[in-house]
């Protein structure tokens, strides 16, 4: 085998045994703002005086209506966004306004599909009665998006709202008489 | 941005035009001349020091014009004149030609056609025109003047200068005779007039002598030839500037010819041959001053035709018969050729030319003639030759015949080299034909429509069970087929073409001249004659004058005044239909509606219920006092609507006044210079709209159109009015049910309606709208392209008679809803309406006809074709031209640029790249799978 490895360098032993991290008998103030680490024991006392006592079932109802709120009236935030978005992909039928519209009226339609779903972390025995108006204007918030998305595609011209777009059901009168120039026969 | 996709849409559709890789392929243009006159056609140098000689003629209607001879290409021809007499001469060596047509007197440069000089005569009718070849024996070398006989009141012979036109002297016949011809010799001009006794009977012919200086009579004679001649026909032949001018005639009953050599009174006759009756005589005979007087009589009998040849004996002044040409029992024509002295005789039959020399029996040359589909069955009516003869053979020999089937051909020794139907210069009338086939599907069709669901099913099944038979033949005929579509070769097109073409573009048109003779042109393939027959041979007895044809499914009817009753003709082979096989129905009416007629009777248009002509009339249109009707348009039968409203920017809609029974009448007032227009509704007579227009010269054509909700009409505006400019107007009126959008007027949404018997109290009026134009030209004609379904936008065909052309102009620019002084708005813009402007300048893309120069244009017809893209046109009158137009483009079938080899190589090229591919991907999922 080889000889004695040398002795560890110094920053090695420094690095091993940090000094103390504070003098036990120190009336040096900590810096402000600095926490010094506390020992095993301090810890375990900090930790009794800490634990506050548990949220009452009440208390976690009226958390969790305040997240469901936040949940319902999320699609209302998006709006505005999403109107300017429409408002600058224009009228003509690109791709990009196309996929734009078609997420604006999916979107909507999934959401409210998937409304048992979205909520169902907030429900409890307690909050059931509560969700209902909250579950309703959610559904009213994603009606919102969907109008947004019916207004676009008016503005568009898809919907058949004006007399041209049934013209084509609309039939030539038919006429009783039919007078020709003599000379066709 | 919709209104700016929208107006640039617009903006492209009035740019439509001829492509530059369609022009000549999809179009074709008959530049015709008419039949040409035998007398006034000739081969000449175009100048003194070309190698190679034109063909000029003058036609029966009056067109001067020429011919390549090498490939029977027009090089020039001037307008068809006002008479259908017509003279041209040329002079030996010299770069201009001389024609005389009606009163004026032209004389054109013989290699290009422009004019060099024109003289007119005052109203007076030129009878006869000749060059002065030599002054005194010698030849001019300088322009040679031109003398011709001018028949007026005091009949007149004038000595034009050739180069000016100016008249060095005139010589006035103040004797009452009747003019006939002027004849040079080299010393004297001489004046042939009849002299018509008082008493009746025959006339005299009198010979003046003319000094050919100044003008004087210095001599005159008289011939006695009371028992021969009457009239100027009568009169065989006054052959002119030759050494030996003749004057030969016979009797009525081409037994006898007479013959004078003018300026001697001595007459020699000669008998036809006696063993047939002689039909007609001709004569032929050299017309140069330095050839050999001898001269050929043609007898011709009602099936074949012999001749004789005879020489003049100058010294003697007299005619001998030298030798006569065997009679051949096939219909045939001789046509002189000189060189230098020689004088040479071109016997020309449908089968074989034959040339002989004036001086011996000897055959020259002999060639059978190759014959063509083209002059199947004709037989030479007259025709002229120029004989390239070395030695004592004829070594070639060209021939110009106008053949009795009205096709002028060039005879190049065996050859065909050309022929022109110059027929079709007379068409009169001309309908687009429909094949029996097509209604034999549409039968069908219309019978799967009308039963239950199985039933048709079952029907369906059993028909293309049926059309199996035809797959074997399907499948042969396969082949040429794609490799023909893949390197774009063009077949002869047969009727079968036109049967099976899917693209609808080969339609027949059927075209009648005014001589009697019936054509199917396929329009689809240039123009190609397909059959041709002449109506004499199915009513022998008939003279026609205005023949007007009518087409129905498989045949067309033929109608003139002249007919008793109605041919009825096969559309696909020409064949004569009995009126047994042909199914008389009404196509107008459908079930439930009743039939009411009109007609311009005395001045009035009068209406009939019925179709019967003795019904009492139901209703009765008198213009106004002063007044006279002078045309009425129908909508035609046959015009389709896509939709019954016009949509407006903010996609409101306009509705239409869409109905079938309008008619637009013209009518004049002369002495007030007034056009007024009045449209009616013409099952109830009930007036519609009118409109009256001041200051028009009521002597041009107003001509006419009516088509869906609009129609247009165009005015010559009298220069006689101070306040208004001169010039020619268009107008566009259009027709809705209501001024307001989404509105259908009192009548609302009902779907049935009757003028007659309106449902709410009054029958709806119309909302008319309309809008004038300037344009640079005089119209003659208008028509509108049609479609299938009436979904492309309609384009107003105009013929332009000063332009030589004929100009679609699209819809947009003539809506009568553009903005008048103001800028379109946003709304107005996406519907693609411009700014009014009172002026419409004709787009040179506009112009249907490109490069080529339609003259003569009597009318133009449009049919719908296969592709709802395109309209078939097809116009007529002197020339024949067809065109295919896409208002709205072709936005239904690839255009010529796409290369279905290259598109073809794509896809094999992609098929062999997937079959590469394909394990390897396969590999690479299977290794995929192993290894996670």
């Amino acid at each position: 085998m080889s000889a004695q490895p040398p002795p560890p360098p110094q920053w090695v032993v420094d690095l091993n045994s940090p000094p103390p991290s504070k003098p036990k008998n120190s009336s040096i103030p900590d810096p402000p703002g600095y926490t010094a680490s506390l020992t095993r024991k301090e810890r375990a006392i900090s930790s009794k005086q800490s634990s506050r006592k548990a949220p009452t079932s009440e208390e976690m109802d009226t958390l969790k209506m305040k997240k469901a709120w936040e949940v319902a009236i999320a699609p209302v935030k998006q709006l505005p966004m999403n109107a300017i978005g429409m408002y600058m992909t224009g009228n003509t039928l690109q791709i990009f306004s196309i996929f734009m519209v078609f997420s604006l009226f999916k979107t909507p339609v999934m959401a409210v599909l998937s409304l048992q779903k979205t909520f169902a972390m907030f429900e409890t025995p307690g909050t059931s009665n509560r969700l209902i108006a909250v579950k309703l204007t959610y559904i009213l918030t994603n009606m919102l998006m969907l109008a947004l998305g019916i207004w676009k595609v008016n503005a568009m011209g898809l919907l058949p709202t004006t007399k041209s777009d049934w013209l084509a059901w609309e039939g030539e009168r038919t006429w009783s008489e039919r007078a020709v120039p003599r000379e066709w026969l | 941005m919709r209104s700016h996709a929208l107006a640039l849409a617009a903006w492209l559709a009035t740019a439509s035009a001829i492509f530059l890789d369609d022009a000549y392929h999809t179009d074709f243009h008959y530049a015709l001349l008419g039949l040409p006159k035998h007398d006034a056609t000739f081969f000449q140098k175009p100048y003194a020091a070309s190698k190679a000689s034109l063909l000029y003629t003058v036609s029966d209607n009056g067109t001067i014009g020429a011919v390549n001879p090498k490939d029977g290409a027009l090089v020039w021809r001037s307008a068809s004149g006002p008479s259908s007499k017509g003279h041209l001469r040329g002079g030996d060596e010299q770069d201009t030609v001389v024609g005389a047509v009606g009163d004026r007197i032209t004389a054109w440069s013989a290699s290009d056609g422009r004019i060099v000089w024109e003289s007119r005569a005052d109203g007076a009718i030129v009878e006869d025109l000749e060059i002065l070849e030599q002054e005194d024996g010698i030849t001019n070398s300088d322009a040679k003047d031109a003398v011709v006989l001018l028949a007026d009141s005091s009949p007149r012979v004038k000595r034009l200068d050739g180069k000016t036109g100016r008249a060095k002297w005139t010589f006035t016949d103040s004797s009452g005779d009747t003019p006939f011809q002027v004849s040079t010799s080299p010393t004297t001009v001489y004046y042939i007039s009849l002299h018509s006794p008082l008493l009746g009977g025959g006339a005299k012919l009198r010979v003046t002598f003319l000094n050919p200086v100044t003008g004087k009579k210095t001599d005159s004679y008289t011939l006695s030839s009371e028992g021969e001649i009457s009239t100027k026909d009568n009169i065989l032949f006054a052959g002119a500037n030759t050494a030996a001018p003749l004057l030969a005639w016979t009797d009525k009953t081409n037994r006898v010819l007479k013959v004078n050599i003018i300026g001697t009174k001595g007459v020699s006759s000669f008998n036809a041959p006696a063993n047939v009756a002689t039909e007609k005589i001709v004569l032929h005979a050299p017309n140069r001053v330095n050839s050999l007087a001898h001269f050929l009589v043609e007898y011709q009998t009602a099936t074949g035709h012999s001749a004789e040849v005879y020489h003049v004996d100058l010294k003697q002044s007299s005619v001998s018969k030298a030798y006569s040409l065997q009679h051949l029992e096939e219909k045939g024509t001789f046509a002189t050729s000189t060189a230098g002295a020689n004088v040479y005789f071109t016997r020309l039959t449908a089968a074989e030319v034959t040339v002989v020399a004036s001086v011996s029996e000897g055959i020259l040359g002999r060639w059978p003639v190759n014959g063509s589909p083209a002059l199947a069955g004709a037989y030479p009516v007259h025709g002229v030759s120029e004989v390239v003869v070395k030695g004592d053979v004829a070594s070639a020999a060209r021939s110009a015949v106008l053949f009795s089937n009205g096709q002028w051909a060039l005879i190049r020794n065996s050859e065909i080299a050309w022929s022109r139907p110059e027929f079709l210069s007379g068409t009169v009338s001309a309908v687009w034909a429909e094949l029996p086939e097509e209604e034999a599907l549409a039968q069908e069709l219309a019978e799967e429509s009308h039963q239950n669901v199985v039933g048709a099913y079952i029907h369906r099944v059993k028909r293309h069970i049926r059309d199996l038979e035809h797959l074997p033949s399907w499948l042969q005929s396969l082949p040429p087929r794609v490799l023909g579509n893949l390197v774009g070769m063009s077949q002869e097109t047969t009727v079968e073409d036109i049967q099976h073409d899917s693209f609808g573009f080969h339609k027949l048109v059927i075209v009648v001249t005014d001589k009697g003779r019936l054509a199917a042109l396929d329009v689809g393939s240039q123009g190609k004659v397909v059959w041709t027959i002449d109506l004499h041979q199915f009513a022998s007895d008939a003279t026609f004058q205005s023949p007007s044809l009518k087409a129905f499914r498989g045949y067309v009817e033929v109608k003139d005044v002249d007919l008793s009753g109605s041919l009825f003709i096969n559309s696909t082979t020409g064949g004569l239909l009995s009126s047994q096989d042909v199914k008389t129905t009404l196509p107008i009416t459908t079930k439930g509606e009743t039939l009411v007629t009109y007609s311009l009777v005395d001045g009035e248009l009068k209406g009939n219920l019925g179709a019967g002509p003795s019904f009492e009339a139901v209703w009765t249109f008198t213009p106004p006092p002063g007044e006279r009707i002078i045309s009425y348009t129908a909508r035609p039968a046959k015009d389709p609507v896509a939709s019954i409203g016009k949509v407006l920017g903010d996609r409101r809609v306009l509705y239409k006044y869409l109905n079938p029974n309008l008619v637009l009448v013209t009518a004049v007032a002369d002495s007030a210079r007034r056009a007024s227009i009045y449209l009616l509704d013409s099952a109830s007579g009930e007036l519609l709209h009118s409109a009256a227009h001041y200051g028009v010269d009521v002597s041009r054509p107003i001509p006419s159109t009516l088509s869906e909700n609009w129609f247009s009409y165009s005015l010559t505006i009298d220069s006689a009015s101070a306040t208004t400019a001169r010039g020619y107007q268009l107008v566009v009126s259009e027709l809705f049910e209501s001024p307001l959008p989404d509105d259908r007027g009192p009548l609302g949404a009902l779907s049935n309606s009757s003028t007659v018997q309106p449902t709410k109290g009054e029958a709806a009026k119309a909302y008319v709208l309309s809008q004038s134009y300037q344009i640079p030209e005089e119209v003659s004609h208008m028509t509108v392209t049609q479609t299938r379904q009436g979904i492309t936008s309609r384009e107003l065909l105009v013929t332009l008679p000063a332009s030589h052309s004929i100009v679609g102009i699209p819809r947009q620019v003539i809506d009568p809803r553009r903005p008048i002084g103001r800028d379109p708005n946003a709304n107005e813009q996406a519907e693609g309406l411009a700014k009014y402007a009172p002026m419409i300048i004709f787009d040179p893309k506009w112009h249907l006809n490109h490069k080529y120069e339609l003259f003569g244009v009597k009318n133009v017809i449009t049919s719908e074709s296969g592709l709802e893209s395109t309209s078939l046109v097809f116009a007529y009158g002197l020339d024949v031209f067809g065109t295919r137009v896409a208002p709205s483009f072709a936005f239904d079938i690839l255009g010529k640029g796409f290369n279905k080899v290259q598109m073809l190589l794509t896809v094999a090229a992609l098929f062999v790249g997937v079959l590469f591919v394909a394990p390897l991907v396969r590999r690479k999922q299977i290794n995929s799978l192993w290894t996670t």
